[in-house]
């Protein structure tokens, strides 16, 4: 098995406030891992410290993405090596249009991996295609990002992005919050169809229901800053019934 | 330092034609009784433009030269009508204009007399120092009068490339008759790095009923000094925009004094500015709401670089019968590092219901944006920029015509 992602002993603090305690992580090519855990537990704090956030400082420990030294890396050079985070919120950016933003990011990313870049028909092209495949209408893509945006469609961006610049490792934080029935079927259709030997994902929620649609190879319980216990989809079962308190007891 | 310094003894054309040698000395001798703007004189209080009065420029003379960049076709702009001016001086030919729109030189004007009787009749010369400047100098210009609705754009570019220490004055008539309507814009571009001044004036008569849609793109040379004086009179239903892109020179002013004189009268100004280091950047706008029911928006966004200098200032002015006028000014401003802005919105308010409101903002670029932005892989310097033009690009969003609402995308970078 191939190592994607290894985090070895891993503190980190924002501010003073110490938000990640001693975690350790392995996740291989091709896995779909679950991070559940009560609120303030430092779920969103793990995905920020992994996409490389300003203010998100790491005190010991290693992050190793590829087997290469993920901290040494800014948050463009993350998203280039294939590192992608699906936002719980994610930002609304008026001013800037949607494909002239996808457009920069995907050239950004081809070119650093030696693929020539995209010019704009050819770019709209496959742009256009993406959306369809996952039922955006076309207007969006005219719009400024996520301004005016629903939930559900900040979501179905969040995956069009995804699809469209092909991450080796996602991170979709909450990615089921703000969803309808409907649009969590659509959203988690669009993410399993991006499933493949070569790539991973970190699925963080809440609740067991996301993992129904995007069905987990490993779950951890996350708490206080690190995972208190990990296994396998019956996990998020078991959580389901039992609720957290339980697990933080056996702690 | 006195005004007589910028006064050169330059032979203009029709010099010999007392009515128009009048009409300079007018000027003239409002110009020498002028307030100097400085720090003492309120409405100069925030833009030190001691550099461009200590200048000495030259001035060109009606027998110098004529323009020798073998233009006019490589000036044009493919996308419009194009009227040029290089170094300040008008080309000279054969417009193929569509029906309803005539434009005639201002030496024209002089010579004739027809229209002669509008120019300065929109301000107060003695008020406006650089106005009164440019008086003194009255030769080059055009006078547009149109009297249908015109669909295509017309384009004024000012071509300053060859302008090296030179004064420029040129003055502009639009008479705009009954329920015509016009886009015209006008732009201003050097591409090197040559000091000169660029003084302009343009009067405005919009007639019951017309309306006038003014774009202006300064990107002058960072070593060039541009001061605008935009007056317009208004009357009953009629209407005027303006889209203002400054992105260039080292000092530029442009100052828009609005008359809505009649029912129903509207105005619209919107600017967008690139502040750049060691430039300053002024918009002031007066607007005089002198009858009821009349409107008036002023908006602007700003981008401030390390070490640059703006000033917003302006007054929306609402005379005592005034009533259910509506007046609001709204600036926004983008800091890139410590720069310096004057921002003094005035409401001046004598009537009773009316709606007005004026507001200023300031930050810095959106820390959670700029994360959005390069964790898609985006290089941080790129994503920098693309926020920034999307703080002015609202205001380029506004523009109506497609055309030109490219041109100032473009013109932004």
């Amino acid at each position: 098995m191939v190592h994607l992602l290894e985090i070895k002993n891993l503190y980190a603090s924002v501010g003073d406030k110490e938000i990640i305690k001693g975690l350790n992580l392995t996740i291989n090519e091709g896995e779909v891992h679950a991070i559940m855990g009560p609120n303030g537990a430092g779920k969103s704090s793990l995905s920020y410290v992994l996409s490389g956030k300003e203010g998100y400082v790491v005190t010991s420990g290693e992050i190793l993405f590829k087997g290469k030294n993920l901290l040494d890396m800014s948050v463009e050079e993350r998203a280039r090596e294939g590192l992608f985070l699906s936002l719980q919120y994610p930002t609304e950016i008026p001013g800037v249009v949607v494909s002239n933003f996808l457009k920069h990011s995907l050239n950004a990313i081809r070119k650093y991996n030696n693929e020539e870049e995209l010019d704009t028909l050819s770019f709209m092209k496959l742009l256009r295609k993406e959306a369809e495949t996952l039922g955006i209408n076309q207007e969006m893509l005219k719009r400024f990002v996520n301004v005016g945006f629903s939930g559900g469609e900040k979501k179905r961006f969040e995956t069009l992005q995804m699809a469209l610049l092909k991450p080796s490792f996602a991170i979709l934080d909450e990615i089921d919050s703000g969803l309808d029935i409907d649009a969590l079927k659509t959203v988690s259709e669009g993410v399993n169809a991006l499933r493949n030997e070569k790539n991973a994902f970190l699925v963080i929620t809440h609740y067991q229901r996301l993992l129904s649609y995007i069905v987990p190879d490993v779950i951890h319980i996350f708490a206080d800053g690190k995972i208190i216990k990990t296994g396998d989809k019956n996990l998020a079962l078991e959580l389901e019934k039992n609720g957290y308190a339980s697990f933080l007891k056996e702690k | 330092m006195t005004n007589v310094s910028l006064i050169k003894d330059v032979e203009l054309f029709l010099d010999d034609k007392p009515s128009v040698f009048a009409l300079r000395n007018e000027a003239k001798r409002a110009f020498l009784n002028a307030k100097i703007p400085s720090k003492k004189n309120e409405i100069w209080k925030y833009s030190n433009v001691k550099e461009i009065l200590e200048s000495d420029f030259d001035v060109l003379a009606n027998d110098e030269e004529e323009c020798r960049c073998g233009c006019c076709s490589h000036h044009s702009d493919e996308n419009f009508l194009n009227i040029v001016f290089c170094k300040g001086r008008l080309h000279i030919e054969e417009y193929n204009l569509p029906k309803g729109v005539n434009v005639i030189s201002l030496a024209e004007v002089l010579y004739d007399g027809e229209y002669k009787k509008y120019i300065h009749k929109t301000y107060d010369l003695e008020k406006n120092f650089f106005a009164s400047l440019n008086g003194v100098y009255l030769e080059q210009g055009v006078c547009f009068v149109v009297d249908e609705k015109i669909k295509e754009p017309i384009i004024i570019r000012y071509r300053n490339n060859d302008a090296n220490n030179l004064m420029m004055n040129v003055h502009n008539l639009f008479l705009m008759n009954k329920n015509s309507k016009i886009e015209v814009v006008e732009e201003f571009l050097s591409s090197n790095d040559n000091k000169y001044f660029m003084n302009v004036v343009n009067e405005f008569l919009i007639k019951e009923g017309a309306s006038f849609n003014h774009y202006k793109v300064q990107k002058e040379s960072f070593n060039a000094y541009h001061i605008a004086l935009n007056s317009i009179k208004i009357e009953k239903n009629a209407e005027y925009k303006q889209y203002y892109l400054s992105n260039g020179a080292k000092i530029s002013r442009n100052e828009t004094l609005v008359n809505l004189d009649n029912d129903d009268a509207r105005a619209e100004v919107f600017s967008m500015y690139k502040a750049k280091k060691g430039c300053l950047i002024d918009i002031t706008t007066n607007v005089n709401h002198n009858v009821s029911n009349t409107h008036s928006n002023q908006y602007a966004k700003a981008v401030l670089e390390e070490d640059s200098g703006a000033v917003f200032q302006g007054k929306v002015y609402i005379a005592k019968d005034a009533v259910k006028s509506e007046g609001n000014q709204l600036h926004k401003a983008l800091y890139l590092g410590d720069a310096e802005l004057n921002c003094k919105p005035e409401l001046e308010i004598y009537a009773d219901d009316v709606k007005c409101s004026h507001g200023a903002t300031s930050g810095e670029v959106d820390k959670e944006q700029l994360f959005y932005l390069t964790s898609r892989g985006i290089a941080k310097e790129d994503a920098f920029n693309m926020l920034i033009n999307a703080h002015l690009e609202e205001i380029a969003s506004l523009v109506p015509n497609e055309d030109i609402r490219y041109k100032f995308f473009s013109s932004l970078l």
